[in-house]
């Protein structure tokens, strides 16, 4: 094993609650994961499964009635529970940004768009007008609009959506941060755009040295950004490792039926889909036991009402939740 | 082959639009022709702008084209009387659950509706058929006692199937309808919808922007780029072999888990 | 724990919570509902409630303060303040509740006709509504009045002229906007007929919002009414609404306080109970909508 590098960011047992009528309701429940410079994590899940809370935990947004937990939360060694709002404010847009899914609104439509991106560089490094205005036109060159320079008088109402999505990339890149988290940045676009905006944070990721978090609902998006893979469920994480292993060998009944029910560009209609009975359960509705156990086709009796799944190792770096994973191996699964 | 069901002749759409204060003229429709056989499920697939909902509307009449007409089983629809007509045997799911469904009307009353609009059945025999309805289409009867605002979006869109399905129409135009639906529900409602085109011998047109939804549904397909059909044809031929650059670069932009690492498009862009 | 050791305290917490929290009736709606019952039941038992005829005039005891006999004092020619502000009310109330339904029924049905009718009324009605709003509508009243002689059918008609337009607008606002959705396209390949669209789909949408405005506008209109009453456009004497009432004790404003203040306070009273309940009812609605999306 290598020495380890310092974590960019480094989370354990991180979860997000909100109050209820019959106690906390877990968002995110027991998160951890360690991201370094240059690495990419995926996280994927259904709607309900909190990745998007996460995201937001993670960069100090998340709504006001939440609470966030965790027993370590680290940015590059500093424990982000002791910041302050100010320190918060330097380490949020300019040292970790955010992609959201609609760049309408992230953008601004009453500023031009290099005014936007000029207000982010000035609000994070001591500048003249004229750098800023050149630094503006540097990230708009990287996060591939044409024309950067022409571009900085536009409004967002001028642009189209890829390119919205364009502008919203480059603000995130205007301070020079070192992780960035897209929240289904590519949901909204056409597939082609997607394509490119998927091809432009990995080169971003590998030419600037990012640490990059990519949240999609899409397993086949999550195998293209490539990188670690962390499968979420009611707030849960399920199962995690390389994206391709975990592609090529899911281990936890809910990442088989989720790749069984998405159908692919070879598919076709003699090989039927195979949906997941049921629906996520509401938010508060999992408890104590495993969260996928009312839809699992495997759950173990006794077991998987009552309590979670420990970790399981399934490879090198793979490792699931899964209490019959754990009981019968792989022969258990579904 | 069979006559058509439904056909749509040289159809030509202009939207005047206000850019920067001028008035500019949109052809969101370059004479378009398409056309949907007894029994079959024809995909419709393009990028936004591509033209392809407002084609599927304009078959239906929610859209008057400016240029070319609609046949339907070789008839020309024009007047009033002959859209609805020809409403009663086409109907049409929209995209989106949650807008599609009138939050303060019960789904038992939305699914009688149209029995009570087309005059089937008697007023007594119409639960009996709001029950049988919901249970094909995998819900509880019980659920015709809930409004939308109580249903998931899986849910919604079933019922939104339902009602569709009421009048016993023959053809169904699918707009986008698994598009806001999470991937497993989303394959619950494409059985759905494969079982019922089956059992009730339903055409279907099934418009998507997701190239892999087509493929697996559809028996033909017509990708529209910027108002146009660039190519139609069986759908595992066109996608085995694409013939427009189009077509070519659509299916390369889709993502996939089977491509060899490092070899998708994606990364072919990065050298 | 499990989930099922939470249940009995959740029966517990419900049970604890008071009725009001239970039926989600927020406080406003129910202090403004108590007022106006309390307004409404003193107006309507005016005859077993008032001490005096509210005509009868004694010449014996002119404008005499509050006292144990005369609980609201004696006016100018000495009839009893308090009887005559409970039959005052007889008109004012019947003005302005026919007056609101009157005026929300015209105006629903002129706001649905803009969105969902045949094309040709719809530039007329938003033409009704301009004119109608740009027009001050006091001295349309004064233009009707002196015409024809005001009498409580008249001065209801006047009360719909001044307020339709406004709910017009309201109505016009939120089907424009339905009209836009999805399930009203859907309604029409099912082959629904506007009139049908309207009724059924759009229309309980449209209710809670006009019950919220129904509230309000009652409360326009007997201040309205007042305002007409005091400018001496209303009843004519001797029957007289709490405007009137407030006309005739303009003239001792300074000597004799009570011949204005107590239909004054009624008038405020009245208003103040509706404008609570039309708070409360948005309230409780927002609140309703909240519990059902969660159930």
């Amino acid at each position: 094993m290598t020495a380890m590098r310092q974590a960019l960011l480094d989370v354990a047992e991180l979860s997000v609650a909100f109050p209820g009528r019959n106690g906390p309701i877990r968002a995110v429940d027991g998160v951890s994961f360690r991201l370094e410079p240059g690495e990419s994590l995926v996280i994927a899940g259904e709607s309900g499964s909190g990745k998007s809370m996460l995201c937001r935990a993670l960069m100090n947004i998340q709504p006001g009635a939440a609470s966030v937990t965790a027993t370590r939360m680290d940015w590059q060694g500093r424990a982000l529970g002791a910041l302050s709002p100010r320190d918060w404010r330097a380490l949020r847009g300019g040292q970790m940004a955010m992609i959201f899914q609609d760049p309408a609104a992230a953008l601004n439509p009453l500023l031009s768009v290099g005014r936007q991106i000029m207000d982010v560089v000035n609000a994070h490094r001591a500048c003249s007008r004229a750098q800023a205005r050149s630094r503006a036109i540097e990230v708009l060159g990287l996060a591939g609009l044409p024309e950067p320079e022409a571009r900085l008088a536009s409004y967002p109402s001028q642009l189209s959506g890829g390119m919205r999505q364009r502008v919203a990339i480059a603000l995130a890149l205007a301070a020079a941060p070192k992780l960035i988290i897209a929240d289904e940045a590519t949901t909204n676009l056409d597939v082609s755009i997607q394509a490119q905006i998927v091809a432009l944070l990995k080169r971003l990721q590998r030419e600037l040295g990012l640490g990059l978090i990519f949240v999609t609902h899409d397993l086949d998006l999550a195998a293209e950004v490539g990188g670690r893979l962390m499968v979420m469920y009611a707030g849960q994480p399920v199962e995690t490792g390389p994206v391709q292993t975990v592609l090529k060998d899911p281990c936890h009944p809910y990442t088989r039926g989720l790749l069984r029910s998405a159908p692919t560009l070879h598919s076709s209609r003699e090989t039927p889909l195979q949906p997941i009975p049921g629906q996520t359960p509401k938010p508060g509705a999992v408890g104590a036991g495993a969260p996928f156990r009312s839809r699992c086709p495997v759950s173990v009796e006794g077991v998987c009402d009552v309590r979670r799944a420990p970790w399981s190792e399934a490879g090198p770096g793979h490792r699931v939740a899964c209490n019959r994973f754990a009981l019968d191996g792989r022969g258990g699964l579904p | 082959m069979s006559k058509p069901m439904i056909e749509a002749c040289g159809i030509d759409k202009t939207f005047t639009l206000r850019r920067d204060g001028r008035l500019v003229e949109h052809r969101a429709l370059k004479t378009v022709s398409a056309d949907l056989h007894e029994g079959e499920i024809l995909g419709i697939v393009g990028e936004s702008g591509s033209g392809k909902t407002t084609l599927s509307r304009i078959m239906i009449g929610i859209d008057t084209a400016s240029k070319g007409e609609i046949l339907f089983h070789g008839d020309r629809v024009a007047t009033r009387r002959e859209w609805r007509d020809l409403r009663r045997h086409v109907q049409y799911v929209f995209q989106d659950p949650f807008t599609a469904l009138c939050p303060t009307m019960r789904i038992g009353k939305a699914l009688a509706e149209p029995l009570a609009i087309h005059g089937i059945g008697s007023r007594e025999e119409r639960p009996a058929r709001v029950a049988r309805m919901l249970e094909m289409v995998g819900l509880h009867p019980d659920m015709a006692g809930r409004l939308p605002s109580q249903l998931s979006g899986g849910q919604r869109q079933r019922v939104n199937l339902a009602r569709a399905l009421m009048s016993e129409p023959k053809v169904l135009i699918c707009d986008e309808i698994v598009s806001g639906l999470d991937v497993s529900v989303q394959a619950q409602v494409l059985a759905l919808l494969l079982d019922l085109q089956k059992r009730l011998g339903l055409s279907l047109i099934f418009i998507s922007h997701d190239l892999r939804v087509i493929r697996y549904l559809c028996d033909r397909v017509l990708v529209m780029y910027l108002g146009e059909i660039v190519e139609q044809g069986r759908t595992d031929e066109v996608f085995a072999a694409p013939k427009h650059d189009y077509t070519r670069r659509l299916l390369a932009a889709i993502p996939d888990r089977d491509r060899p690492a490092h070899h998708s498009p994606i990364d072919e862009a990065l050298k | 724990m499990t989930m099922a050791a939470h249940s009995p305290d959740l029966d517990e917490g419900e049970a604890r919570a008071g009725f009001l929290a239970r039926h989600e009736l927020p406080v406003s709606l129910v202090a403004g509902g108590i007022l106006l019952a309390l307004i409404l039941a003193a107006v309507v038992l005016a005859p077993a409630l008032a001490p005096a005829d509210p005509n009868a005039v004694d010449l014996k005891v002119i404008r005499r303060p509050p006292s144990a006999e005369h609980l609201f004092g004696t006016d100018a020619i000495g009839r009893d303040l308090f009887s005559r502000v409970l039959y005052g009310g007889q008109v004012s109330l019947l003005v302005a509740g026919a007056g609101m339904i009157g005026s929300l029924t015209f105006g629903a049905v002129m706001g649905m006709l803009r969105a969902f009718g045949p094309w040709f009324l719809r530039p007329v009605v938003d033409r009704m509504i301009d004119i109608q709003l740009a027009f001050p509508y006091v001295l349309l009243a004064i233009a009707i009045t002196s015409a024809v002689k005001p009498s409580v059918p008249v001065l209801i008609l006047l009360m719909v002229l001044a307020g339709w337009a406004g709910v017009a607008r309201v109505v016009r606002a939120i089907a424009l906007q339905e009209r836009a959705k999805d399930y009203v396209k859907a309604a029409e390949i099912l082959g629904a007929s506007g009139l049908r669209i309207s009724l059924f789909h759009v229309f309980p949408g449209v209710l809670p919002g006009l019950m919220v405005l129904a509230a309000m506008q009652t409360a326009a209109m007997i201040v309205f009414e007042a305002t007409l009453s005091f400018l001496g456009m209303g009843i004519q004497p001797p029957t007289a609404s709490w405007g009137g009432i407030m006309l005739e004790g303009k003239d001792y404003i300074t000597s004799s306080w009570w011949l204005t203040t107590f239909p004054g306070l009624a008038i405020l009273m009245t208003s103040l109970s509706l404008v609570l309940i039309g708070d409360g009812m948005e309230a409780r609605s927002e609140r309703l909508r909240a519990k059902e999306t969660e159930a």
